[in-house]
């Protein structure tokens, strides 16, 4: 039934969808089955059950059992390798033998060994014991090593291409594996092409960043030859290192695109630590120690050996010639493609590193970069089944060597237990620093946020016993650090928190954090609590979150909260134009001709006059916008369609002057000021009707008459109003150099062409003035001049003042970052490279093509060949059996009578055929 | 920009895949309350090879009870996937009130099927919720089908649910199932 969905359901209530045709299985008679098949009786259910029991038992009259052919049970057990690692290497020997010994099966020596290859790219933490399989059946028959080769020489020089470089690395990985299989020196020579190549990327581009990468997958794949059944590779690798050393420890200019915690002070927990030069430095140290390289788990152990110790046929001294193989030839093109998704310096962050007790490796064991390294790539492979990742990352001791990890949920209080000289490794902290390294990362996650949220939440429900408490120290680690993290990841930890609990009955001990409840508003811990706060009534509602904070907290969560439909100030008498803004409020909702309000928006902007107003139209659109709001309050679609309702006088307004825009902006965040998630939707729909800018919006965020003293930068719901309010402007910057990349591979008309370079030069412009205006609006704030301005506007203590100035440096290092990055993207030199990347793809594809094509015409070929000897042979047949027939007919005169004797013999001999 | 083309099938099941329920409508079926057929919609699934809406049920809902999960709530979990087209509560055909579920439209086919991995599944408002991808909001379709004006599944649900109005109607009514 649902094969779609795994098998863990937490709560089996989940499983009852309204899906009528086959609810009678599962509702009646199965009370908190959680599924299971076991609802026997149900209406339809025992048709069907009937049909079900007809297929499998008329086989079995037949007395034919059905038996799982072999490829399919070795499908099976190879995707499950790694789960037992106690009989690992028996289970891999054992595999490898009956891959060889079935070799013939063309279900075996093609599919599967295309499921082997795909285990390599999608579950990277099971490529040494994939490997060892293939080596088992490399000692038995070298078919099987030669045949996957070939298959995976395709796939990688695929990657390459494509510039898809982590499942180049991937199976870059496979073949040092195997290293002691192949001819000569194996991969070494790749090694050093690739270090040329990244060493031309380099002096092409001091910002160049794929040549680091190039680096990064030599020195990460090194460590896997290493420990091989190679030998004698320690000075190649050494003379490796010296080389690498060049481009792994350089600074890079784009370093600061990548850092989490740029503010400086004494609870700055580290500064930009490149994961690349980390990579060198750790293996440098482990050449020094004799490349012990204790983590990667040893699954092939060559066969001289085991048969020294079980295998009694064996003959002492016999040695065991192992089949070696040519290493594929794989071209890398020059310049390289700069990869699928543009790449930043990479780098290190870590929650549990370098504490007293080693919960995870230090950052100066390769063990670091080697386990996060898998895992990372795990999680970010296989997105599209979170449980899946879940449990690999629960599981994760299964696939290092043993001794790697403490027993799962050893508690981080019981490690200072552990005798000296054992590891205080524990699997769940591994885990989940990798999680957040890629939640947090900078400049961007390579998935959605909320897919990592998503197998955090499947982690903890899988073992919340060991998950939770790391996770409680994750959190108070970020919180504690919390000022001194860049905006951006700073945010994200927020977002996370509040969903995450919102998945766990919103329980968290708050009390631990009391002390910042009455810290001043622009302290970044209190602006925490509010901001998380605020995330989990938008996800809940104000009553049940009161309900699960200490009371301290109760007087951070404002009356206006609790209300489900704010007021609508004009029905307050003291309220300038509350007669009026009453009047326009009834009208609305009568759906009055927009002739007849306009009347009353004369009579306010008339009065205004009188009062001497500069703006008279500032509180006319008040009014207007205000009851637009009220009448919308009761759900999205409602404000929606009111908007739309009233788009025309609204675009006209918003036409009129900038000021009008951005008293539209300020009206429905005043409405909204309690529940500001709510206005931060509305604005976003504004942007979408183009009632209001972008400008506008950034204006009105970031501008003195809303900052004043700058306090409202510590907003949460203020950062996240300019930040989607950008993500658009950069979106749309992206869909159209998308649509360049399609018109080169296209071949489009040129004028076309020109039109879209046109676009993108237009589009470029303005977002670079509109970022420009984003950094000029902050200046005042950062500046050191600005403290006047604070204190005039009277921040209250000089320790404010720091605040407001940290929170405006963190706020422009978020959008300087970002128009960074952007131009990594749109810039005409990113813009050429990106053409470039698409014509290496389009190569790749003709060479594709034309092989398919050539394949499709050897099978034509293959087929017509087959059909021309059936057609041959139903024709000879067929000239038989006229031959037959005329003697027959020769005969038939005296043979009648004993024909219908024949027939009745036939018939019986059908019956008992059937 | 990445190409579309695959070795094999994954290692691992796909959690963006439309669920049975979908699949079963390309089936023709017999509807048990009038015995009508119901025609075959065999292009199904190329309706859901693009599709941008979701199904998303089990949600609070306003039955005998005091609340339901708002527009807001909804919108908000749900726009960590992507902007948000447009978002369709489902009613209760008699009373106007949200019944339990709702179709929401994202601008784009990915948005929908991340949906799909990283939300459905996951609890919004303390309940887990389920998400399907659907070929496309139709107006009418908002309104529950079951006979008291809810959701089919509200009225034959045998368990206590808080969350949704105590026991199923039909149980509420009689002691023992109405089939």
């Amino acid at each position: 039934m649902d094969s779609a969905l795994p098998d863990h359901r937490p709560d089996h209530r989940r499983d009852y969808g309204n899906r009528r045709d086959n609810g009678g299985r599962r509702n009646y008679n199965n009370h908190g089955g959680g599924g299971g098949g076991g609802g026997r009786g149900g209406g339809n259910n025992r048709k069907r059950r009937s049909r079900e029991d007809d297929d499998e038992e008329r086989p079995q009259r037949k007395n034919h059992r059905y038996e799982e052919p072999i490829a399919s049970q070795l499908r099976r057990s190879i995707l499950a390798i790694s789960e037992q690692p106690a009989t690992v290497i028996d289970s891999a020997k054992r595999l490898g033998k009956q891959i060889a010994d079935n070799f013939a099966d063309d279900q075996v020596n093609g599919p599967l060994l295309d499921t082997v290859l795909e285990l390599i790219c999608e579950q990277p933490l099971k490529i040494p014991h994939v490997s060892a399989v293939i080596l088992y059946a490399n000692d038995v028959n070298g078919a099987v090593t030669a045949e996957i080769i070939t298959r995976s020489q395709e796939r990688i020089q695929d990657a390459v291409h494509e510039g898809n470089w982590r499942e180049f690395k991937l199976l870059m990985r496979f073949y040092a594996c195997l290293q002691g299989v192949f001819e000569g020196d194996g991969v070494f020579p790749l090694f050093d092409e690739l270090f040329d190549r990244a060493a031309d990327q380099q002096t092409a581009s001091p910002e160049d960043v794929v040549g680091l990468e190039l680096i990064k997958i030599i020195l990460l794949t090194l460590p896997y030859a290493m420990a091989s059944s190679a030998t004698n590779l320690d000075a190649k690798a050494r003379e490796l290192l010296e080389k690498t050393d060049i481009i792994a420890s350089v600074q890079h200019p784009l370093e600061h695109l990548s850092e989490s915690y740029p503010i400086e002070g004494d609870g700055r927990p580290f500064g930009f630590q490149s994961a690349l030069n980390l990579l060198q430095q750790q293996l440098v140290t482990e050449a020094e120690t004799g490349w012990k390289l204790a983590c990667i788990p040893r699954v092939y152990v060559p066969t001289t050996s085991v048969k020294d110790e079980g295998d009694t046929d064996a003959m002492a001294g016999l040695e065991i010639t192992v089949t070696k193989h040519e290493f594929p030839v794989i071209t890398i093109p020059s310049p390289v493609h700069t990869g699928t998704r543009p790449l930043y310096p990479e780098a290190y962050f870590t929650i549990y590193g370098d504490q007293e007790i080693e919960s995870v490796p230090r950052s100066s064991d390769i063990a670091a970069s080697l386990i996060r390294d898998a895992t990372v790539d795990t999680i970010n492979i296989l997105d599209f089944n979170r449980h899946a990742v879940a449990k690999f990352l629960i599981e994760l001791d299964c696939f290092f060597a043993p001794g790697t990890f403490v027993p799962r949920s050893t508690g981080f209080d019981k490690l200072k237990d552990v005798p000296e000289g054992e590891t205080t490794w524990k699997t769940e902290d591994m885990a989940i620093d990798a999680m957040f390294s890629q939640m947090l990362r900078l400049p961007s996650a390579e998935h959605k946020l909320v897919y990592y949220h998503a197998v955090i939440t499947e982690a903890c429900k899988l073992a919340p016993g060991a998950i939770a408490p790391t996770l409680g120290r994750a959190i108070r680690f970020l919180y504690r650090h919390v000022d001194y993290m860049d905006l951006e990841p700073a945010y994200r930890f927020l977002d996370w928190f509040t969903h995450h609990l919102s998945n766990f009955d919103f329980r968290w001990k708050w009390t631990e954090w009391t002390e910042d409840v009455d810290a001043s508003p622009v302290n970044p811990k209190h602006a925490f609590i509010l901001g998380a706060i605020d995330k989990e009534i938008r996800l809940s509602f104000t009553k049940r979150i009161r309900e699960t904070l200490p009371p301290d907290y109760h007087k951070l969560i404002a009356e206006g909260k609790l209300k489900d439909t704010p007021d609508f100030k004009y029905s307050n008498e003291s309220t300038p134009y509350s007669v009026e803004g009453r009047q326009i409020h009834s009208m609305l909702r009568k759906k009055v001709p927009e002739t007849e309000i306009q009347v009353i928006i004369d009579i306010i902007q008339k009065q205004a006059t009188e009062q001497g107003v500069n703006e008279p139209l500032i509180p006319s659109t008040d009014a207007y916008m205000t009851a637009v709001c009220y009448i919308g309050s009761k759900s999205l679609s409602h404000v929606l369609s009111c908007i739309d309702r009233c788009k025309e006088r609204l675009l006209v307004i918003g036409a009129q002057s900038e000021a009008a825009r951005r008293q539209i902006i300020q009206s429905v965040v005043d409405y909204w000021k309690d529940l500001p998630g709510t206005a931060v939707n509305i604005v976003d729909k504004l942007l979408n009707f183009t009632i209001v800018t972008p400008e506008s919006v950034v204006q009105w965020c970031l501008g003195q008459a809303s900052l004043g003293s700058g306090a409202p930068l510590a907003d949460t719901w203020r950062f996240e109003m300019v930040a989607a309010t950008m993500g658009k402007i950069t979106n749309r910057m992206r869909q159209i150099v998308a649509a360049r990349v399609q018109a080169l591979r296209m071949d489009a008309p040129a004028e076309q062409v020109a039109m879209l370079d046109d676009t993108i030069a237009k589009e470029r412009e303005s977002m670079r003035a509109l970022f420009g205006l984003i950094q000029d609006l902050l200046a005042p704030y950062t500046d050191s001049s600005g403290n006047t301005l604070m204190e005039d506007a009277g921040a209250s203590s000089s320790e404010d003042v720091e605040f407001v100035k940290a929170w405006a440096y963190r706020w422009s290092m978020v959008f300087s970052r970002k128009a960074a990055v952007e131009e990594t993207v749109a810039s005409d030199g990113a813009l050429q490279i990106t053409l470039a990347n698409a014509k290496l793809e389009m190569e790749r594809e003709a060479v594709r093509r034309k092989k398919a094509d050539e394949e499709r015409a050897k099978r034509r070929a293959a087929a017509e060949e087959r059909r021309k000897v059936e057609e041959e042979e139903r024709v000879k047949k067929e000239a038989e059996e006229e031959e037959e027939r005329q003697k027959l007919a020769a005969s038939n005169g005296n043979g009648a009578a004993n024909g219908g004797a024949d027939q009745d013999q036939l018939d019986e001999a059908d019956d008992v055929d059937i | 920009m990445s190409l579309a083309y695959s070795y094999s099938t994954s290692t691992v099941d796909r959690l963006d895949k439309a669920s049975s329920y979908i699949a079963s409508k390309r089936r023709p079926r017999r509807d048990e309350r009038d015995g009508e057929e119901r025609p075959p919609t065999p292009e199904v699934e190329d309706k859901l090879r693009d599709a941008t809406t979701l199904y998303v049920g089990n949600l609070h809902g306003l039955i005998s009870q005091s609340f339901y999960t708002t527009e807001e709530q909804i919108h908000e979990l749900f726009s960590k996937c992507g902007e948000i087209k447009r978002l369709v509560m489902g009613l209760d055909r008699f009373q106007k009130t949200p019944c339990g579920f709702c179709f929401v439209e994202y601008y784009n086919h990915q948005d929908a099927l991340d949906c799909m991995k990283y939300v459905g599944g996951t609890k919004l408002d303390e309940r887990i919720i389920r998400t399907d991808l659907d070929e496309g909001f139709v107006e009418g379709r908002q309104y529950g089908r079951g006979k008291s004006g809810g959701q089919v599944r509200d009225e034959y649900r045998e368990e206590y649910d808080p969350g949704r109005g105590g026991y199923g109607r039909v149980y509420e009514e009689t002691s023992g199932p109405k089939y």
